[in-house]
């Protein structure tokens, strides 16, 4: 009698504790998100607004439930020093440790280059949300790999549609460029020359300029192409060493003396370099907040970034910030946390973004994010200067026909 | 070629050479006398820049702050080294090279946590008063303003130190230091505190360079990485130790650099270390060094 007695009491203790457990389990099992972004060397300044949009993107999910409000996530970050050897060492760590399903990130993008394939081996999904090198999505195509950022072919035919129009009004001949030496800086800078030997043929191509990747000291190109007396210049030199290039430039009178129109100057330059920035300068970003105020996502973003961060989020937040709530709708639409399952949800998805509803491109899953141009100004509602005559060129107006990437993947299959 | 251009760019390299001969001498200098190869240097010229930086901070809304800010960074810095020196080389000067090796770049990796622990990871940007802000014009030639600054203040450094190692008693007995410690030693001059001396001297003028760094772009986290690799070759081609071997090797990498952008933009950096290791080849010791003590 003793005996059953104290069997019941077991029975009911396990049921009574166990089932919790067990239905824990079932219900609450967590989405391990990687990230992998340069949080020290070049690219610190745009990834840690990234770093955090993202948490403050997973902190209202988890307020939810989690995805499909029942799989909390949690975030397993990584610094990639802005490192590729360092980039694909961490991502197959978070892949292989902390078995995350996705990995967002990062920059630059010879470090989501070199993650790519690492991320299709394991079957992971990848977001590269801040680096935007065309090479990511066209080349060695991977299924797993999907774009928010407006791609540097897209970013460098928005700037040139707006540049060949200029040069014919200004009669422009020459133009130098200088590009940053690294993937995005060669990628942005080829597709510009390309784009406008086809656009504005007139215009002639007359130096190069290559700075490395961290240059901190610029005075001598800056003195080199006022010395070729360009008409104009094109920049594509990002981050820190674009904050370096512009502070140096400026105190040389170089954009008082030659256009350089349509370089990269995100929300980030403008908020760094408010006091600095010369205004009047053309500008281009990839996510710029105050061009899509009107989304009630943005509005609320940028209401609750602010609350959270006590400043306004860069392009690069808005990126990340979409980059988890795509996610959230692929895994919607999947029913499921199944990275197969989201991946094929995602294929040619309508998602909303901050930056209204955007569908992916099937063949190079590239998001029809647009880029946007607009002359540098001072705003009274805002301490630092935004862009006046904004101008949105669209993502399926700028980006690639598929017809070329069809032909380049072909040729790269020989 | 119009001549106007060619010293433009002559200015431009001489701009950037003088950077690097504030950023290699303190490096050289703790070489010459006390044999440590300190692999931190650029890491406390990081520092040098964000303590200014901190201070600038502070003092932006008065147009002495930038000025003071320097300054103040730099001793702030030579505190560090003094800091550094007494707690941790002085504990290796008897040790082997690789030994101390190990120790300065662990010291790296140290001092690079501690900076992002205390300063945070945002860059930081440092606006110039009005007086450095713009070009001025060197016949006809625009020219940064900050860099005759930077001109003037590497050479008042090159100046000084070769007066305090020349012309001063404490000088002679640094140099007298480097030939043989046992001889001064037997004069009854305590070594150990010239050598703390130097270290603090040294990290001093890397402070001091960090600090005329930060208003040139912004501060960032590995930034150190960048430069620690030119200062090098700076002191390889210069020869470790000598301060006019210095003063040079940073004046032949600030032009050659300056000059190759203008007619080889594709191979600046490479020539610089063609000729680094040219110089290594035909002279290991450099320009004005002599042969390494072993």
């Amino acid at each position: 009698m003793k005996k059953s007695k104290l069997m019941v009491i077991i029975c009911a203790f396990i049921l009574l504790g166990g089932m919790p457990s067990l239905d824990k389990s079932q219900a609450a099992e967590p989405y391990n998100l990687g990230v992998a972004l340069g949080l020290t060397g070049t690219g610190a300044l745009y990834c840690k607004d990234g770093l955090d949009a993202i948490k403050l993107a997973v902190g209202e999910i988890n307020a939810q439930g989690g995805f499909l409000k029942k799989h909390p996530i949690e975030i397993f970050t990584r610094d990639t020093q802005t490192k590729p050897d360092v980039a694909v060492r961490e991502t197959k760590d978070l892949i292989l440790r902390d078995k995350v399903r996705t990995v967002l990130g990062t920059y630059s993008s010879a470090c989501a280059v070199a993650i790519k394939p690492v991320c299709e081996e394991y079957k992971v999904l990848h977001i590269p949300a801040i680096s935007n090198s065309e090479s990511i999505t066209k080349d060695n195509f991977s299924p797993y790999t999907y774009q928010v950022v407006p791609n540097s072919y897209m970013q460098a035919k928005a700037v040139v549609l707006g540049v060949a129009e200029l040069a014919k009004k200004k009669g422009w001949k020459e133009y130098v460029t200088i590009a940053s030496d690294y993937e995005w800086g060669r990628s942005t800078q080829e597709n510009t020359v390309a784009l406008l030997k086809e656009y504005a043929p007139e215009v002639k191509l007359k130096k190069e300029f290559w700075p490395a990747l961290g240059e901190t000291q610029f005075t001598s190109y800056i003195t080199a192409i006022m010395a070729q007396k360009p008409d104009f210049v094109i920049g594509s030199i990002a981050s820190k060493d674009n904050v370096a290039w512009m502070q140096q430039a400026k105190a040389y009178g170089f954009f008082d003396k030659i256009p350089y129109p349509g370089s990269l100057i995100s929300v980030s330059e403008l908020i760094i370099q408010a006091k600095t920035l010369t205004r009047g300068l053309v500008g281009l970003a990839r996510a710029p907040f105050f061009a899509h105020l009107d989304v009630p996502m943005m509005a609320n973003f940028v209401k609750n970034f602010k609350a959270k961060y006590d400043r306004y989020p860069s392009d690069w937040a808005v990126m990340e910030y979409d980059a988890v709530y795509v996610l959230k709708q692929g895994i919607e639409k999947a029913g499921s946390i199944d990275t197969e399952k989201v991946r094929e949800a995602l294929k040619g998805a309508k998602v909303n973004t901050c930056r209204g509803e955007l569908s992916f491109r099937t063949i190079d899953n590239q998001l029809s994010c647009s880029s946007y141009i607009g002359v540098v100004a001072d705003d009274p509602k805002y301490p630092f200067p935004i862009y006046h005559d904004l101008v949105e060129v669209k993502g399926p107006d700028s980006w690639r026909p598929e017809a070329e990437i069809v032909a380049d993947r072909a040729k790269e299959k020989k | 070629m119009d001549i106007s251009l060619l010293f433009a760019q002559f200015m431009s390299g001489l701009a950037r050479g003088m950077m690097f001969f504030l950023i290699a001498s303190g490096l050289s200098l703790i070489f010459g006398v006390m044999n440590i190869l300190n692999f931190a240097h650029a890491t406390l010229w990081l520092a040098g820049a964000y303590f200014c930086y901190t201070f600038w901070n502070l003092m932006q809304d008065y147009g002495f702050g930038l000025w003071v800010s320097i300054a103040l960074a730099s001793l702030v810095m030579a505190a560090i080294g003094w800091v550094i020196e007494v707690l941790l080389l002085r504990r290796v000067y008897e040790r082997k090279l690789p030994e101390q090796l190990l120790l300065t770049y662990g010291l790296i990796l140290v001092l690079g946590d501690l900076i992002k622990l205390t300063f945070g990871v945002e860059d930081k940007v440092i606006v110039r008063p009005p007086l450095v802000a713009g070009p001025i014009f060197l016949f006809d030639t625009p020219f940064d303003s900050y860099f005759v600054f930077v001109i003037l203040l590497g050479v008042s450094v090159a100046a000084g130190l070769w007066w305090f190692l020349k012309k001063t008693k404490y000088g002679h007995i640094v140099r007298a230091a480097v030939f043989s410690r046992e001889m001064v030693s037997a004069l009854g001059i305590r070594i150990p505190r010239i050598y703390t001396g130097v270290f603090v001297l040294g990290v001093f003028i890397a402070g001091l360079a960090g600090a005329v760094q930060a208003p040139v772009g912004s501060i960032t986290l590995g930034m150190d990485m960048a430069v620690v690799v030119q200062a090098f070759c700076v002191v390889v081609i210069g020869g470790f130790g000598s301060l006019l071997g210095t003063f040079v090797g940073a004046m032949i990498v600030g032009e050659v650099y300056s000059f190759s952008i203008l007619f080889w933009p594709e191979g600046a950096l490479v020539l610089i270390f063609v000729v680094t290791a040219f110089i290594l080849i035909v002279r290991p010791w450099g320009l004005f060094g002599t042969p390494m003590r072993t």
